[in-house]
């Protein structure tokens, strides 16, 4: 078991089935996982905005300072225009920034690097940003799909290959996170593997790599929740600033 | 006194805020998002493009043509993908 390097990932049910209809919705680890993450950013964010002083403490230093570095990410992609959906930003990259770096505790379990919690996050930004692009521009969003100074002959092709660049964003967005933690994860497990497999003679390099494997996670943790932040960033621009 | 100098201290301070978010309007995007975005754009592509292909053949039995004109299509829109990104990387 615990040589496995994929047991790790396994969903399991903690208490009582639940069902209904067919559809299995019991409580599971994943479930665990997402609710202390969201109960953490909670706790903290509450915390650190309840006293308001001129001279900020510990936590209200890190409210104010997350608050403005998602602040400046969005001015920076997305422009003025973009002010209203910092809510769902800030939201969004916490809640997988919490996730990533909770998964990085012994013991516990990545959420994020289940392609279906991934793949729901990245599909709930794609809806969003289609229905707010057609909402602000009305069919005007279609010339998104029809670059401007293409020869009529070429049109036909050029639309087809422009939808198949827009509808693979969900995916792309999904799959870079889910493989980045995933893959991260395993070949901790793997290299710890080794260290156990090898003994006291030869686990001295293999835990070295270990030990500096974890904090390349750490990094890479945060990068890939900054990474999904800016990409969502940048594709509420295309739908705000219609550029073709 | 103080309170008058912390005053004008803050009208400052709101003025560059405002300044550098007109300043910012669109388009722009940091180097770093832009290269993990190149890294997995061109195979998003090319398996959406595929799974479209394979969809059409499901709905007109033309079995294995519309996969093979969309795989190649689907290629095509990661390239494209990846040229775009770099273009916008080089506008910077």
């Amino acid at each position: 078991m615990a040589t496995n390097p994929m047991h790790q990932f396994e969903v399991y049910r903690i208490g009582p089935e639940i069902k209904i209809n067919q559809i299995d919705i019991s409580f599971t680890n994943a479930s665990l996982f997402m609710i202390i993450s969201a109960l953490s950013i909670l706790f903290i964010f509450n915390l650190g905005s309840s006293k308001k002083n001129i001279i900020p403490n510990k936590i209200q230093l890190l409210a104010e300072l997350s608050y403005s570095f998602i602040s400046k990410m969005i001015s920076d992609t997305a422009g003025s225009k973009g002010k209203p959906y910092f809510n769902l930003i800030f939201s969004l990259f916490m809640f997988v920034l919490f996730c990533n770096m909770f998964g990085m505790l012994p013991y516990s379990f990545t959420v994020t690097s289940h392609i279906i919690v991934t793949f729901f996050l990245a599909s709930l930004i794609f809806i969003g940003v289609t229905i707010i692009g057609f909402i602000k521009h009305g069919l005007g969003y279609l010339k998104l799909f029809v670059p401007s100074g293409v020869p009529l002959v070429l049109l036909p092709l050029i639309v087809v290959i422009e939808v198949i660049s827009y509808l693979s964003r969900p995916i792309s967005l999904s799959v870079r996170l889910f493989a980045n933690m995933m893959a991260g994860h395993t070949m901790m497990k793997v290299f710890g593997g080794f260290v156990i497999s090898l003994g006291v003679v030869g686990g001295w390099l293999p835990l070295s790599f270990s030990v500096a494997l974890t904090g390349l996670e750490i990094l890479v943790a945060f990068l890939q929740a900054y990474v999904f932040a800016i990409l969502t960033c940048i594709y509420l621009n295309d739908a705000l600033n219609l550029h073709h | 006194m103080a309170d008058k100098k912390f005053k004008t201290r803050l009208e400052i301070a709101k003025k560059k805020i405002s300044d550098q978010s007109d300043k910012n309007e669109g388009n722009k995007s940091s180097v770093l998002g832009m290269a993990f975005k190149m890294s997995t754009e061109f195979v998003a592509a090319v398996a959406v493009g595929t799974i479209i292909g394979f969809i059409f053949d499901n709905w007109f039995g033309t079995k294995p043509w519309l996969i093979l004109i969309f795989f190649f299509v689907g290629v095509i829109a990661g390239i494209m993908n990846v040229v775009k990104s770099a273009k916008n990387m080089q506008i910077k």
